[in-house]
Parts: C-alpha cells; sequence; structure tokens
C-alpha cells in the first residue's frame, strides 16, 4: 500500500503543492468599525441595565419620595431629575432598559429556535408540508403586528411574560420566513446534492450544511428584529397594554412624560433619545453583520 | 493490487485493495444498464402557468461494463447532467430502468437506494459548489465515511489523510483548510477524495475539469487514471470536448438534444465518426499545428441547439445537418449496430476516408441489428 502510493505520488504531488494561493487575513479594524462602535456601545448599555445595579447602589425605579417629586436634570443623587411621583428618571431608564433587553432576548431567542427550526423543516420537508406550514405562518404575518400583540396581551392579561409570548408570535413566522428562504437557497446548492449522495440523511444535512451556511444571516435578522421588538415593546407600554405602571419601560416612561411634555420635556425626551439611540444602535449593527457575512451562500 | 473479497465492513486503513465483496476487478461483467431512460421536467411560465413539459434525457439507452470508462460528450443543454443525475436517482428518472449490478435502482426504496448509492458517487463541474464552504476539507472527506459509519473515528481520519494524499494533497496542510482558501484544483481533488472515500464501483464525473484551467486540467484527467487503474473504478465520463474524453475513456457516446446519436469504442468514433454531428464536432477540435495551415471545415454545423420544449420531429439534429433528407423528418432513427460494437442513429450515416471526404455507407449498414 505505502509503496504503491509513494511510487505514483511523486507525479502528481508536485503540481498540486505548486498551485498555492495565500490564506486571506482578517479585515482591517477600521473597515469593521460599523459593528464595534454599535457593539460596543450595546455591550455598555448591557453592562449599565444588569450589572450597574448590582455593583453601586441606585435608587428604586418604583416608591420614590414625594419630597422628590419633580427634580430637575442635574440634581444631586439625580442625575436626570425626578418624575412627578418621584421616582429616579435614570433608574427607571435602566430598570426599564434591562425590561426590553429582556423581552428582547427572549422574543428574538424564541423567534430564532422555534422559526428557524420551522422554517429550515419545511425547507428540507419540501412539497405540501413546506406549502402548508408557510401559508400558515404567512396567515400570521397579515395581522398587523400592534394589533395582534396587543390582542394576545389582553386575553393574557398585561406582564412582562405574556408580552413576551406575543411578541414572539410575531417573531416565530417571520424567522421561520428568513429561515426557509436561506434553506431554499442551500438546499439546491451543489453539495447538498453531494451530500445526499454521500449518503448523509435529511435531518444530517439540515443540520450540518443547511444551519451552518444560513446561522449568519438569521443572527442578522435577530438584530435587525431586536429594533423592531423595542419599539414594538415600547409602543405596546406607551398604550398602556404592555409592561403595568408603575413597573418601569422606556414605553410608559414616554407615555407619562407626554403628558407633561411642555412643562418637563426631560421626561419625555431622555426616554425617546435612549430608545431612539438603541434602535440605530441595532440596526448599525445588523448592516455591519449584513456587509461582513453577507447574504446566505 | 491484491483483491480483498470480504471488503463488506470496508476496512478502514487501506484503500485500493479493500473491494466490496461480489465484485470482479477488471472483469467484463455489466455495472450499470441504462434502458429507455426518459427524464422530463415541468416549465412553468410566468406567473407558475404550466408551460409544457422539458424532456431532458429521451429515451437513452447505454450499458457499462466493470472498470470501463464510458465517455459522454454534447453541447451545453444536450442532457449530459441530468443523465447522470437520473442515473444516481437525484431526482429519479420519469420512466426507464436504471439497473447497477442487477438491481433497477428507479423501482427502489429510499432505503434501499441509500444503501446501494455507496457505490456509485459523483464528480460535479463546480469543484467549489459542492464543497460546503463552512467545512474543513477532512471534514469534507470523512462525510460519506461518518453517514456510513465506516471505522471509528481515529480510523476515519487515517482513512482521510490517506485519501488527500491519494489525490495529492497534504493531509497536513489542505486537511485544515476551507474550500475557500483552496485553488481550483486543489478542490477538484477534494471532491474526488470524497468521491472514492467509500470505494465506490461507479463515478460518475460531470464535466469535472471544464471549470479548471487547461495545465490544471491535465493533471486532474491523469488523476483521473491514475484512480482508475488503482481502484480499478467504471467511469461514466461527461464532457462537452470531444478531444478532452478522449483521453480517459474506452467508450464514447455523442449526445444531442437528450438522445445519443452515436456510441462507439474511443478509436473508431475518432477515426470514423458516422454520425453527421459527431463528424461536425470533430471538425471542430482546432488544428494544434499551424504549419498545415488547414483551413476551418465549411461543414462546421452552424445554428443552435433547438429547444428541447419543441424538438424537431424525426432525426433531432436534422435541423442543422447537412445531409438531412424528407425521411429524416418522418421516422426517428433508432441506434443500430453498424461496425464492431459501434452504434449510430442515422439514416444515412458516413464513412470518413482518411481525406476526410464524405461518403455514404448507404447499402453497406446492415439493416436495424438493433442493439439491446
Amino acid at each position: 500500500m505505502a509503496a504503491l502510493l509513494s511510487e505514483t505520488e511523486t507525479q502528481i504531488l508536485p503540481e498540486a503543492v505548486l498551485e498555492e494561493i495565500p490564506v486571506r487575513r482578517g479585515r482591517g479594524w477600521v473597515r469593521s468599525l460599523d459593528i464595534y462602535i454599535p457593539g460596543v456601545f450595546l455591550l455598555a448599555l448591557l453592562f449599565v441595565c444588569f450589572i450597574w445595579p448590582y455593583l453601586y447602589t441606585i435608587p428604586p425605579p418604583v416608591g420614590g419620595s414625594i419630597l422628590d417629586a419633580g427634580l430637575p436634570v442635574g440634581s444631586p443623587g439625580h442625575i436626570f431629575g425626578t418624575t412627578a411621583v418621584g421616582n429616579d428618571v435614570m433608574s427607571r431608564l435602566i430598570y426599564g432598559g434591562r425590561t426590553s433587553f429582556e423581552i428582547v432576548f427572549a422574543v428574538q431567542g424564541l423567534g430564532l429556535a422555534v422559526g428557524g427550526l420551522i422554517g429550515v423543516m419545511a425547507a428540507m420537508m419540501r412539497g405540501v408540508a413546506e406549502t402548508v406550514a408557510m401559508r400558515l405562518l404567512d396567515v400570521i404575518i397579515a395581522f398587523p403586528a400592534f394589533v395582534l400583540v396587543v390582542v394576545i396581551v389582553l386575553g393574557l392579561g398585561a406582564s412582562e411574560i405574556n408580552l413576551i409570548w406575543a411578541l414572539a408570535v410575531i417573531s416565530v413566522p417571520t424567522f421561520a420566513r428568513v429561515a426557509r428562504a436561506g434553506a431554499v437557497t442551500v438546499r439546491e446548492r451543489t453539495y447538498v446534492v453531494a451530500a445526499e449522495l454521500s449518503g448523509s440523511k435529511r435531518w444530517q444535512i439540515a443540520l450540518r450544511h443547511v444551519v451552518p451556511n444560513i446561522i449568519t444571516s438569521l443572527l442578522t435578522f435577530a438584530v435587525l428584529g431586536a429594533g423592531v421588538v423595542v419599539i414594538l415593546e415600547a409602543t405596546v407600554s406607551y398604550f398602556g397594554y404592555g409592561i403595568p405602571p408603575p413597573g418601569p419601560s422606556w414605553g410608559n416612561m414616554i407615555a407619562t412624560g407626554q403628558t407633561t411634555m411642555s412643562a418637563r420635556p426631560s421626561l419625555l425626551l431622555i426616554p425617546c433619545i435612549t430608545l431612539l439611540i438603541t434602535v440605530i444602535a441595532l440596526n448599525t449593527l445588523s448592516e455591519g453583520m449584513r456587509r461582513r457575512w453577507g447574504a446566505v451562500r | 493490487m491484491t483483491v480483498n473479497g470480504s471488503g463488506t465492513t470496508a476496512g478502514t486503513g487501506t484503500l485500493p485493495g479493500d473491494v466490496p465483496a461480489g465484485r470482479t476487478p477488471g472483469g467484463g461483467k455489466v455495472l450499470l444498464e441504462v434502458r429507455h431512460l426518459v427524464q422530463e421536467f415541468p416549465v412553468r411560465n410566468a406567473g407558475g402557468v404550466k408551460g409544457g413539459m422539458l424532456q431532458a434525457v429521451s429515451d437513452v439507452s447505454f450499458s457499462l461494463h466493470a472498470g470501463e470508462s464510458l465517455g459522454v460528450v454534447g453541447e451545453t443543454g444536450s442532457g449530459k447532467s441530468t443523465l447522470a443525475r437520473s442515473i444516481v436517482q437525484a431526482p429519479p428518472p420519469r420512466s426507464g430502468e436504471v439497473i447497477f449490478d442487477g438491481v433497477d435502482l428507479v423501482k427502489l426504496k429510499r432505503r434501499q437506494m441509500e444503501r446501494l448509492r455507496r457505490h456509485m458517487q459523483m464528480v460535479f463541474q463546480d469543484p467549489f459548489g459542492s464543497l460546503d464552504p463552512k467545512w474543513r476539507v477532512s471534514d469534507i472527506v470523512a462525510e460519506p465515511l461518518v453517514a456510513y459509519r465506516v471505522g471509528g473515528r481515529q480510523e476515519r481520519r487515517a482513512r482521510v489523510d490517506l485519501l488527500l494524499e491519494l489525490v495529492g494533497l497534504d493531509p497536513e496542510v489542505h486537511g485544515v483548510r476551507h474550500p475557500g482558501q483552496l485553488s481550483g484544483g486543489q478542490a477538484q481533488r477534494v471532491a474526488i477524495a470524497r468521491a472514492i472515500a467509500l470505494s465506490p464501483q461507479l463515478l460518475i464525473c460531470d464535466e469535472p475539469v471544464s471549470s479548471l484551467d487547461v495545465l490544471v486540467q491535465a493533471q486532474v484527467l491523469n488523476l483521473f487514471e491514475k484512480l482508475r487503474q488503482e481502484l480499478d473504478l467504471a467511469y461514466l465520463f461527461i464532457a462537452h470536448d470531444l478531444a478532452l474524453v478522449k483521453q480517459v475513456s474506452d467508450r464514447v457516446a455523442v449526445m444531442y438534444l437528450g438522445k445519443f446519436c452515436e456510441v462507439g469504442p474511443s478509436e473508431s468514433l475518432y477515426e470514423e465518426p458516422l454520425h453527421p454531428y459527431t463528424f461536425a464536432l470533430l471538425k471542430s477540435i482546432p488544428d494544434p499545428d499551424p504549419e498545415t495551415g488547414r483551413v476551418r471545415s465549411k461543414d462546421v454545423i452552424s445554428g443552435e441547439l433547438p429547444s428541447p420544449l419543441d424538438p424537431p420531429s424525426g432525426c433531432r439534429f436534422r435541423t442543422r445537418c447537412p445531409r438531412a433528407q424528407a425521411r429524416c423528418a418522418e421516422e426517428v432513427p433508432e441506434l443500430r449496430m453498424v461496425g464492431e460494437d459501434h452504434l449510430v442513429a442515422c439514416h444515412f450515416p458516413l464513412s470518413v476516408k482518411s481525406g476526410g471526404d464524405l461518403t455514404a455507407v448507404g447499402s453497406a449498414v446492415a439493416p436495424d441489428t438493433a442493439s439491446s
């Protein structure tokens, strides 16, 4: 055996080694700024929302003293001032952000896992099963998202966990659509045919060829959709169907801030600007990811 | 080369030796027999309206012996690749029989087909397209071994290294790379290594060198030749270039618009083409010798392949054939035996003398001594 290889190998090996191409190096960090800047900002925001309160004592977001009510921005101990009932705005912003991020992670996590599974399975099964599954999801997508969320929350009762379920009903079908679109592209690739000929089962192909090739676009979509979920959650809370007051949420902060808009614009502007920057960061990050990884190959 | 008759459990360390049971190396056993194979695809017009059936392969029959190499040539769109895909049942043909080692694959259930598939593997035209960009080379080559549960982790790794060496790659260097870090030739070598991982009896090569540059083409063709000798493979070698197929084929089949128009041993087909289409194809090979200064033949066919949605009546080549007559439009010419093992589907086949003149074989042709 070994002899057989060594005899014939010498004729073929050198040429094959000759046609070398250099291994591509990573791109310059400057080109990745559209990932780093929003990424670092969002990480900082996550840090402030989830870890900061444990490291430093901050005023509670609810149950503030009426004696502190209506403090302006820049007051000692209350950087962003206090609300009309004396709650610290900074603290409400942090706890509201925590609520928002919890909801976003849960909703997009559910969407990615469940929707991704449905989409990939539909694409791999092909035929009637695929059509039926996707048309059913289209029905959900056809509903106005906001109305659907409100109806579900009203049915289940307003709470953070119910808001997550309601928003997941919106995100799962959209993820399923994106996953199926990617999976359909991948399933037609020659390497999937080659995998079939190699004896790989359909679930093996789904798990080891399809998923790795669509996961980046799904993650990109998850970040893009996160911006939508943040806004949707804020909107639902704004209308009073989401996080029940006095529980902190960017949405109901905007709602209450609006009532004193002319007297205390900061109560409205601070949560609005925070929401705006967060969504811009999420969208920029998503765009950067898309540019970096591209669409489904 | 020693023949290991009890190779069913697929030994992992050795490669050229482990021949699957029941295989006679180099023997004249018929390995693959294709009978009246038809493959069609529905064509949808704008708006999903059904626009008719595209018959990509229509009534193709041939047989391939163990260890034999059959080249299939034809223009783009002649149905070569569809033929290859139909044989490996991806997707299964619309009708006809594909008898591999005595079993009709078309009738098999999915499970049974999966079990048989390890004996026939495929190499595709686009080496990068057939390799998952997310996988490392060593994992790609190991995929069939994992799928068929050949050996343990260690044994598989040893076999992958052996396979990579066999196709002229360095397991240490290339094994850890991703397809994007390979050249076209290297990528095709990886695809070949994967295809021979399970020691198949039949290797279907769908234009395996068309996307490579000429120097690399020659190397990869040499590799195919080498593997054929060492592993006792039968090839179905598809290409659109007659000159290229000549090198690797015992017999050559010329395909036109979904049908075989001529099948014969390489030498006699090249020296004495009988079908006007084959003749035209041979004429279109550029003469590498500028000294002779030969002017391009007037007989080179013009025009384009007719739409397979609406093939010409009778002989499908008649619209471009310089010798077409009334009969060609009425009667479909069947493949018939003309010379020794030489079949042609033409009412008025040629015989070509050394000067290059066309002379009708005419009455010399035995009437319809059909093949099988």
